[in-house]
């Protein structure tokens, strides 16, 4: 990710735009990218620093760039992703700086011809003390003196990004990041993927409120714990993390507030699923199992009895517990019933989900449970659907004439 | 699995308090309804305000709050303190919390190490850089015997004593929040800030010490020390230091030349710099150097004025000269220890490679700078280089000798770069040497340096050895 100095966007009253290279308007760009790749391609052996430097002249008759743009490109081409750096784990410099100084030491100082007075000159006193830690000149010693230094890193291996096209296309998600480590809420109204949502959410440290609406769909309001106290930053940088996590989902708009200064109004910042940004995640699966995807295939579009299946379409919570059933079974008379399988897990799962359940109790959540499952469940809840391999329609149908479940 | 129902009445949730019922009247105001959490939140400052109210009205309940314990030290080998200070650790001791305004030299970690073993609670020392955090770990493995965790510099080793950094403490405050009893905080002008405030704002610690020579900030911020902290609770004047606690110092200011060469290339930036601000003041009268920034992005041209401003800055900071004065000043003072500041990182790895001296920069492990400091120390490196790093508080205490070429004008490190030099050492005098370009922006950032309360009452000549 870049830093939030990095960050380039437009003000457009209130609303915050962050920088974005388009094949539109900044077609010429991948030819840069391109020959930035090829730089670091060929950098091998070379410093951060004449790298950097390398980009930057790429770009000195370009006159449309700022300088953090350039900044932000050697920062993505930097990233640990794509590019190891030799950073002398082992403190060689260190140690040789240290064998270095201590040496000249008792030639405290060196001055720059010697005289009655000191007898130091500072090439003899060098070129010695090359010798005596056995090279044969001191312009060997010099250039590791300080090869610990960030800047002074040498590249050492380069996997970059798949084309130019990816740098270009990392890079406008990175300004979007970088221009949210300044926002203090982010307001999602999704309509799909719900889970992918809140998981990530919740793996960025981020706390959530959830109302429904608009239409079908929630409105997931995130930020943290110190929110609700006073307007902060500090979990910008969790919103940040969490953005592509979002970018991978279908049908959802965004708009983070962001504060550019501790005074002043704050400005938004405004995204969705049809903005074109790329996640570097690939898109969250349809279906968590196969017993699923068959038992939705399997009921296909049309009503069944009266009632139409939809996919993850409910989300049940209690404070910062989140359910999300299934399957939502609507009737025609406007009766709704959730459906949660539970297919082959671990123990521990098994234990997580049935203390989800107990929280949810009151709510009407029709159980599909495999058979080798339900046998190591003790204590089970009477009014569960069994099954062996699969998930049979009627079994579901019979379960919904009977009544179940009863809430 | 976080159940609303079985929840404590309160815990400490990420650097907040987090109360399952309403809370109490007289507490009302700190806290907030949070519908995410179905409860009350309040900063986890207000933990000891918050408790005490909850147990007043008598309702039974289980507090989860870490830190209470009681701290035993292994071996306490504390000097008595001077009247001035043991009065300052009786002014903290009344509240225990607040802050001590102690100038550089006054032995302000002596005061606050006393008060850690009258506290004896589980501490968090916040000291501003690495180097300072070091050297607090190494105060108290001193004078209290106890060894101290360290969180930061890519080490997170947590212990009912530990040190950290400002960064650090703000980051992880909100996860060990409730660890700690007192916290101290190191120079503690730099605690006010939107989020650094956080490393005060998610502590439940009921102690707290601020200690500072420069309470006042630019910003004016100082005011939200005594809501974080506590109000100030002893005051040190600069000026009653000097001369009695401290040893005296003088300033002698050289002004050095630019080479032919840099001259040369001096004026043809200023030149370049004048002919575009003359050009477009002609179009525009109120045109300054904030629009030229702002042009920095579309416009090759402002691009080059910029560089040139940068340029001038970055000729100015390593003027050849600077070097020869700098070797003169090691011949006038071969037998002492001779501290030097530069304005840049890139100057003072050019002063280290010239010199061979040892540089402590950001880059230095903890390892080197110890080894570092204690070379300097007994005598085997008689003369260090440094950028920032030594602007604060690291303990030289034999260095008499400062040398600063170039660097920033504010009062506050004016004043600290002082303090480096005016450790008492018998009836020596300390000498602090300016080494400014004539005829440069940096000669007048120097006059504003020394019209600092710092400088009052000291000497200044010219002079060129």
């Amino acid at each position: 990710m870049l830093t939030k100095e990095l960050a380039i966007f437009e003000l457009d009253r209130d609303r915050l735009v962050p920088e974005r290279l388009t094949r539109h308007r900044h077609r010429h760009y991948l030819g840069y990218a391109r020959a930035m790749l090829s730089i670091y391609a060929k950098g091998l052996g070379c410093t951060r620093q004449e790298l950097h430097a390398r980009v930057k002249a790429l770009f000195r008759g370009e006159p449309d760039c700022p300088p953090q743009r350039i900044a932000a490109f050697c920062k993505l081409l930097d990233e640990d992703r794509v590019a190891q750096y030799e950073t002398d784990r082992r403190g060689q410099a260190a140690a040789l700086r240290l064998k270095v100084f201590t040496l000249a030491g008792p030639m405290h100082p060196l001055v720059e011809v010697r005289d009655r007075l000191f007898e130091h000159a500072e090439t003899e006193a060098k070129e010695s003390i090359a010798r005596q830690l056995g090279r044969s000149t001191w312009a060997q010693v010099e250039p590791e003196l300080f090869a610990d230094v960030f800047e002074c890193n040498r590249l050492q291996q380069f996997t970059g990004y798949a084309s130019p096209e990816a740098l270009l296309s990392r890079y406008n998600v990175a300004q979007v990041q970088a221009a949210l480590f300044r926002a203090t809420r982010l307001r999602i109204e999704a309509r799909a993927d719900f889970q992918r949502i809140i998981t990530h959410a919740k793996l960025a440290r981020l706390l959530h409120d959830i109302r429904p609406g608009p239409g079908a769909g929630y409105t997931i309001i995130l930020d943290g714990p110190a929110s609700v106290l006073r307007e902060t930053r500090r979990y910008g940088a969790d919103m940040a993390k969490f953005l592509p996590a979002l970018l991978s989902c279908r049908d959802w708009r965004l708009e983070a507030e962001v504060r550019l200064r501790g005074y002043g109004p704050p400005v938004r910042l405004e995204l969705s699923s049809e903005s074109g940004l790329k996640s570097p995640m690939p898109p969250p699966p349809e279906f968590d199992s196969s017993v699923e995807a068959a038992f939705a295939r399997k009921w296909g579009t049309e009503a069944r009895n009266g009632w139409s299946l939809r996919r993850a379409g409910r989300i049940l919570q209690q404070g910062q517990t989140v359910f999300v059933p299934d399957f939502v079974l609507n009737h025609a008379d406007g009766r709704e019933i959730l459906l949660e399988i539970v297919g082959f897990w671990t123990p521990e799962y098994l234990r997580a989900k049935i203390g989800k359940l107990k929280l949810f109790q009151g709510r009407s959540i029709l159980l599909a449970v495999a058979e080798r499952v339900a046998s190591k469940w003790k204590d089970r809840p009477a009014g569960l659907i069994l099954y062996k391999t699969a998930l049979k329609l009627d079994g579901v149908l019979e379960a919904l004439e009977a009544g179940w479940p009863r809430a | 699995m976080e159940q609303a129902g079985k929840s404590p009445p309160l815990k400490f949730d990420r650097g907040t308090l987090l109360l399952r019922h309403p809370p109490p009247k007289r507490v009302a105001h700190l806290c907030r309804r949070d519908a995410r959490g179905e409860g009350w939140r309040c900063d986890a400052l207000h933990y000891k305000a918050v408790a005490q109210a909850l147990n007043e009205e008598a309702r039974a309940y289980l507090v989860e709050i870490a830190g209470r314990g009681r701290i035993t030290w292994p071996q306490a080998n504390l000097p008595r303190l001077r009247p001035d200070q043991e009065a300052a650790a009786a002014a903290w001791m009344q509240s225990r919390r607040g802050v001590l305004v102690m100038p550089t030299g006054t032995g302000k970690t002596e005061v606050a190490l006393h008060i850690m073993h009258r506290v004896a609670a589980p501490t968090l020392v916040v000291a501003p850089v690495r180097d300072l955090m070091y050297q607090w770990h190494r105060r108290i493995q001193e004078r209290l015997g106890y060894d101290a965790g360290i969180i930061g510099d890519n080490t997170f080793n947590k212990r009912p004593v530990s040190v950290t950094t400002y960064d650090s403490a703000c980051i992880y405050m909100q996860d060990f929040g409730n660890d700690f009893g007192l916290l101290i905080f190191d120079e503690c002008h730099h605690l006010p800030g939107p989020m650094r405030s956080d490393a005060a704002r998610m502590s439940t610690a009921p102690f707290r010490l601020g200690l500072t020579a420069t309470p006042e900030r630019s910003d004016g911020r100082e005011a939200a020390l005594d809501g974080l902290i506590g109000p100030v609770v002893f005051r040190f004047p600069l000026a009653q230091a000097r001369g009695t606690i401290l040893a005296d110092y003088e300033v002698q200011r050289i002004p050095v030349y630019l080479s032919a060469l840099e001259q040369a290339r001096y004026d043809q930036c200023s030149e370049t710099i004048r002919r575009h601000m003359l050009e477009r003041r002609q179009e525009d009268p109120e045109y300054s150097g904030y629009d030229l920034r702002r042009e920095y992005a579309k416009s090759p041209e402002a691009r080059q004025v910029l560089a040139a401003l940068r340029a001038k800055q970055s000729i100015e900071d390593r003027a050849s000269e600077k070097l020869r004065v700098l070797a003169d000043l090691f011949r006038l003072h071969p037998d002492q220890r001779v501290l030097v500041f530069t304005g840049s990182n890139a100057m003072a790895r050019e002063v280290s490679v010239r010199f061979l001296i040892p540089c402590l920069l950001h880059h230095c492990r903890k390892n080197e700078r110890r080894q570092v400091l204690e070379g300097f120390r007994d005598g085997r490196f008689r003369a260090i280089v440094a950028n920032q790093v030594l602007d604060e508080g690291v303990d030289l205490p034999e260095a008499k000798i400062a040398v600063v070429l170039g660097g920033l004008s504010s009062a506050k490190q004016a004043k600290q770069r002082l303090g480096r030099i005016l450790r008492r050492r018998g009836q020596e005098q300390a000498l602090l040497y300016e080494v400014v370009c004539r005829e440069t922006k940096e000669e007048a950032r120097s006059r504003r340096r020394r019209n600092s309360d710092a400088y009052q009452g000291t000497r200044h000549f010219r002079t060129r050895p």
